[in-house]
């Protein structure tokens, strides 16, 4: 919907370009981009276009949305009416109902082919798709009308890049992540339940910056997720001296040990939260004192609990019962089988020599 | 047993087809040895069958792959067909193991190529039950398969021919009653002393071997001499007095159990209160820790080496010594000391006797053994490895740089004779009986 | 994506099966063994001879006599190495700790994450020696088996893909620790089936032969 450039609509705010190359700076810095590499996004966000934005929100809790609304750096109102045109959002805007579901095919039709659609939440197939409807529309079906439009897809939250929440065990709604039904657009996945603020509004930044980012092998900017959060948590060093808290508020826990043993899954968890943190810095779960849950990655809420540690089993099975189990029927194969034996010793036993002293067996001398 | 060093060596390509007793066909031997072996895998040889980890110290423990190098001799290696044949028919996972075919049934052809690793290489001297870190009483394993070895007709012939004549003799070497009576006369009469023959009472049983008997008698009249010291009521038994047992040596369990029961029986028909057996190794093994379990009963008298009760009787201030002040080395035969648990008996008797002690390195438990035992000094073709690890011994004894060379067991004695002769050392091995006999102090 | 990955196996069904087995394994050759016949023993002890002389045997042939150190206490020694850094890493390590105590309920204090890897370092080079030697030595060569080659390799696995693991080597952190967990599961699977069933029988094996021998004064 807009013509005008990135700095354009800055100094139309009444930013300078000074405040404009500041945002820059701070953008590229959340980006860990190098210095040529922030000039360059400096220079092409100067230059570009406004993107058209279409948010699409599905099987989810809107707490993607609240996180994105948190952001610091870019602030959501920058990039609401700065960075990009958010053309629909329908937790954001004022507007509802049939009149806005025009307003958006309208907004699509007009950027069609070049709008970035932004989904959080899964979607349902199952049975037809009537699990998650919206205007008697199931998500499915709006989800590849929407995709066909757009450049790019990001899937913002770990429910629309991996499934999340409606995915998780039974999935009774047989929710699907949003790269499962687009198939033939660029998906770009910003997982996190929900992800960091400044890691939504950096992905996109980027995208607008430079394109696709580099991905790691489910779909997520490498410049986010490239490390877990055990390879930048400053703990580390109670990890590695075996320093750990056992419970939530002895002395371990007061002085800030590592929480690995209360479930804490940072080495299998791919996110900035040990960097970017979270509320503009402020913090994330480990150094406020709860382990994290590994809530970036596929399928975190069926990993076994989250205060189970990382090297115990998931298993459901009472230990009890399994091991004892096994023990009885271990128990049972050793008596059978020495059974059999004694009894093939016996059967050729016939007389026991060592009571008689002629043996017809030893009758035998060459 | 004067085979000269240049023989082949047991095992060589060139010696010649393992012996075979009996005309069975090599079916019917293999059905035999493992009827055999099948009763021997009890709980006790099962847990050692289980618990190798194939670690060879065993080897580094035993004088025949000591001296030679040869890792056939690794002990555990000589059972490897019992301990297959026990994991494919009897262990826990047998059932597995035939189903997938992952462990081979032994073959008759193995035991004959085995039977030299089991009879002429081994003494069952028990030097790799000491050492193996999982405790396995290799030795006794050994013991375990000569049974089905005997059964299939596949002990070496010169060791058979000895185990069949102390069977249908009642001596391996001919020492039968007849001449038991004459040379105990001859003794009696040279030595003028007092050797009681098939009293119908006594408090102790004396038994002795075939060895003393037919080539050194003296050592009869030593103990006729030390039993009229301490004034014991003693006898000898015409129908129970041959304290070898080469059914036992060789595996035949028949002939084991018919040569223990004859001691047990003549003891039991004196009412004698102690057994005691002679300077003999496995004689110990055979009565002493064996005994009861061929009786089926607890025995009814106790049983004592003969340095067992010259030391009891020392304590008891019956035995008086005169002081021999040479330096003396001890050699501990294995089935007494090591195997029988009977070490610190034979040094009472010598401290008492006064000489200069002098230790081999590697001693009481852990000495080396002479390399006669197990039945092993019988079998001419296994001369040339015995030699061999004979050499052991002769460096020990020098080594102590003592002048006199004692011993507790006639086997040990023979064997370190024909040591002696074949290499032509300068040292004998004396009898311990017979130093005491030759010391003793006669009080009025 | 949302598919089971190498991990979730291993800490899932992956741990459950292994631990299933290695307990089924190991009461299933332990009660088979000890319900053949066992001969009684009628000979009187000798004066003096108790279980406690038997006991000791288990502890005391832990380290070779003094006669025969020359000839086996290297390899011993070189063993040792491998045995006691194989235990310092699994059992001073916090994260193998916790999955004791979720499995039998105890724990203890852990090692720092260095010393445990040194551990497994000095576990892993003393193993390979032992390989080395097993592959060199007339005697190993002649009694090895099928059974001392697997079980080296299964023993061997969890230490290289542990520290890999560990310091984060070889790719993916996720898959390694996941194979890391794995081959410890295979070692518990196959423990009960091979020699690593030592673990266990030496207790028996010397214990049988120290209570012979104590019964007949010799209990060395």
């Amino acid at each position: 919907m807009s013509n005008e450039t990135i700095s354009e609509s800055f100094r139309k705010a009444g930013m300078s370009r000074r405040a404009f190359l500041k945002f820059c700076a701070a953008a590229a810095s959340v980006l860990a981009l190098s210095p040529a590499e922030a000039g360059e996004m400096t220079r092409r966000l100067a230059q570009a276009r406004r993107p058209d934005v279409i948010y699409l929100s599905y099987q989810e809790c809107t707490g993607c949305l609240e996180s994105l609304t948190r952001s610091f750096s870019p602030g959501i109102g920058h990039l609401l009416f700065n960075d990009i045109s958010l053309d629909f959002d329908d937790t954001l805007q004022a507007a509802a109902g049939e009149a806005a579901e025009a307003a958006r095919m309208t907004a699509m039709k007009k950027a069609w082919g070049k709008y970035i659609l932004v989904v959080d939440g899964s979607v349902s197939p199952k049975d037809g798709g009537v699990y998650c409807t919206a205007a008697g529309k199931s998500s499915v079906a709006d989800l590849q009308y929407a995709a066909s439009g757009a450049q790019a897809v990001v899937a913002v939250g770990t429910c629309a890049s991996f499934g999340g929440l409606p995915f998780a065990a039974p999935n009774p709604t047989g929710a699907v992540p949003i790269s499962e039904i687009v198939k033939d657009k660029p998906v770009i996945n910003v997982s996190g339940c929900p992800p960091i603020a400044e890691v939504i509004t950096g992905a996109l930044l980027y995208y607008v910056s430079f394109g696709v980012p580099a991905l790691d092998r489910h779909g997520r900017p490498v410049n986010f997720y490239g490390n877990t959060i055990h390879d930048r948590c400053y703990r580390r060093p109670f990890y590695d001296q075996g320093l750990f808290a056992h419970t939530f508020d002895d002395e371990g826990a007061r002085r800030g040990w590592c929480l690995f043993e209360l479930g804490c899954k940072g080495p299998v968890t791919h996110n900035a939260c040990a960097t970017t943190k979270w509320n503009g810095g402020t913090s994330y779960p480990i150094e406020s004192g709860h382990g994290c849950l590994g809530c970036s990655e596929p399928n975190f809420w069926d990993r076994g609990g989250f205060y189970r540690p990382l090297s115990t089993p998931t298993g459901h099975w009472s230990g009890a019962q399994v091991l004892g189990g096994a023990a009885v029927a271990g128990a049972a194969v050793g008596v059978a089988v020495a059974g059999v034996a004694r009894a093939r010793q016996n059967k050729k036993d016939d007389h026991k020599p060592d009571h008689k002293p002629a043996d017809k067996d030893h009758d035998r001398n060459g | 047993m004067t085979t000269s060093d240049t023989a082949v060596l047991p095992g060589d390509p060139h010696v010649g087809v393992p012996d075979k007793q009996g005309t069975a066909s090599d079916a019917e031997r293999l059905d035999r040895a493992m009827h055999s072996f099948l009763r021997d895998f009890g709980a006790n040889n099962a847990v050692y069958l289980e618990s190798c980890v194939h670690c060879g110290q065993c080897a580094e423990a035993c004088q025949y792959y000591v001296q030679t190098g040869d890792p056939k001799y690794t002990p555990i290696w000589k059972i490897e067909p019992f301990k297959q044949a026990y994991k494919r028919e009897m262990g826990p996972l047998s059932p597995i193991y035939r189903l997938l075919g992952l462990k081979k049934r032994v073959t008759a052809a193995e035991l004959a190529e085995w039977q030299e690793l089991i009879y002429d290489s081994c003494t069952m001297c028990g030097r790799c039950t000491l050492v193996c870190p999982m405790g396995i009483d290799i030795a006794s394993l050994v013991g375990s398969v000569r049974h089905g070895m005997e059964a299939a007709g596949l002990v070496p012939h010169d060791l058979k021919v000895t185990m069949d004549r102390a069977k249908t003799e009642g001596s391996p070497l001919g020492a039968t009653p007849k001449v038991l009576k004459e040379r105990l006369a001859w003794m009696a009469d040279e030595h003028q002393v007092e050797i009681p023959l098939d009293l119908d009472k006594a408090d102790i049983l004396v038994t002795i071997s075939s060895i003393e008997i037919m080539k050194y008698p003296q050592s009869i009249a030593a103990l006729a001499k030390v039993m009229r010291h301490v004034k014991a009521s003693w006898t000898f038994r015409s129908d129970g007095y041959e304290a070898t047992n080469f059914g036992m040596l060789g595996g035949d369990r028949v002939g084991q159990r018919q040569a223990t029961m004859k001691l047990i029986e003549a003891a039991i028909k004196v009412g004698a209160k102690v057994v005691i057996l002679p300077e003999c190794g496995h004689a110990y093994q055979a009565l002493r820790w064996q005994g009861a379990n061929v009786y089926g009963k607890p025995l009814p008298f106790k049983v004592l080496n003969i340095s067992e009760y010259l030391a009891e009787k020392i304590a008891e201030g019956k035995l008086h010594l005169k002081t021999d002040t040479r330096s003396v080395t001890f050699h501990d035969p294995c089935q007494v000391a090591r195997r029988g648990g009977a070490i610190a008996a034979p040094r009472e008797v010598l401290h008492a006797l006064g000489v200069d002690l002098r230790e081999m390195k590697d001693t009481g438990a852990f000495n080396w053994c002479c390399g006669g035992g197990g039945g092993v000094v019988t079998i001419k073709r296994a001369d040339p490895l015995r030699y061999r690890v004979f050499q052991i011994k002769m460096r020990q004894v020098d080594d102590t740089g003592a002048e006199l060379l004692v011993s507790t067991c006639s086997n040990c004695r023979q064997t370190f004779d024909d040591g002696q002769a074949h290499f032509h050392w300068d040292k004998a091995a004396h009898s311990l009986l017979e130093l005491v006999a030759d010391n003793l102090a006669e009080r009025s | 994506m949302g598919g089971g990955t190498l991990l979730d196996f291993a800490r899932g069904p992956g741990m459950e099966w292994a631990l299933a087995i290695l307990v089924f394994g190991i009461v299933w050759r332990l009660v088979g063994i000890f319900t053949l016949k066992r001969p009684k023993d009628l000979a009187e002890p000798r004066a003096g001879a108790s279980a406690i002389g038997a006991m000791w045997v288990i502890i005391s042939r832990t380290w070779p006599h003094k006669e025969f150190r020359e000839r086996v206490l290297h390899w011993e020694v070189v063993s040792y190495l491998f045995h006691g850094g194989y235990a310092v890493a699994i059992l001073g390590y916090a994260p193998h700790i916790l999955l004791i105590r979720a499995l039998i309920g105890i724990s203890w204090p852990g090692l720092p994450g260095g010393v445990i890897a040194f551990a497994a370092g000095i576990s892993g080079v003393a193993l390979i020696a032992l390989l080395m030697h097993r592959l060199n030595s007339p005697v190993l060569r002649k009694i090895s088996n099928f059974d001392d080659y697997f079980s080296w390799l299964v023993a061997f696995m969890p230490l290289p893909t542990g520290l890999m693991a560990y310091y984060h080597l070889g790719g993916n952190y996720e898959w390694m620790l996941g194979f890391h967990m794995l081959t410890g599961e295979i070692l518990l699977a196959w423990l009960p089936f091979g020699k690593i069933m030592h673990t266990i029988l030496f207790a028996f094996s010397r214990g049988t032969t120290g209570l012979a021998y104590s019964r007949k004064g010799a209990p060395l």
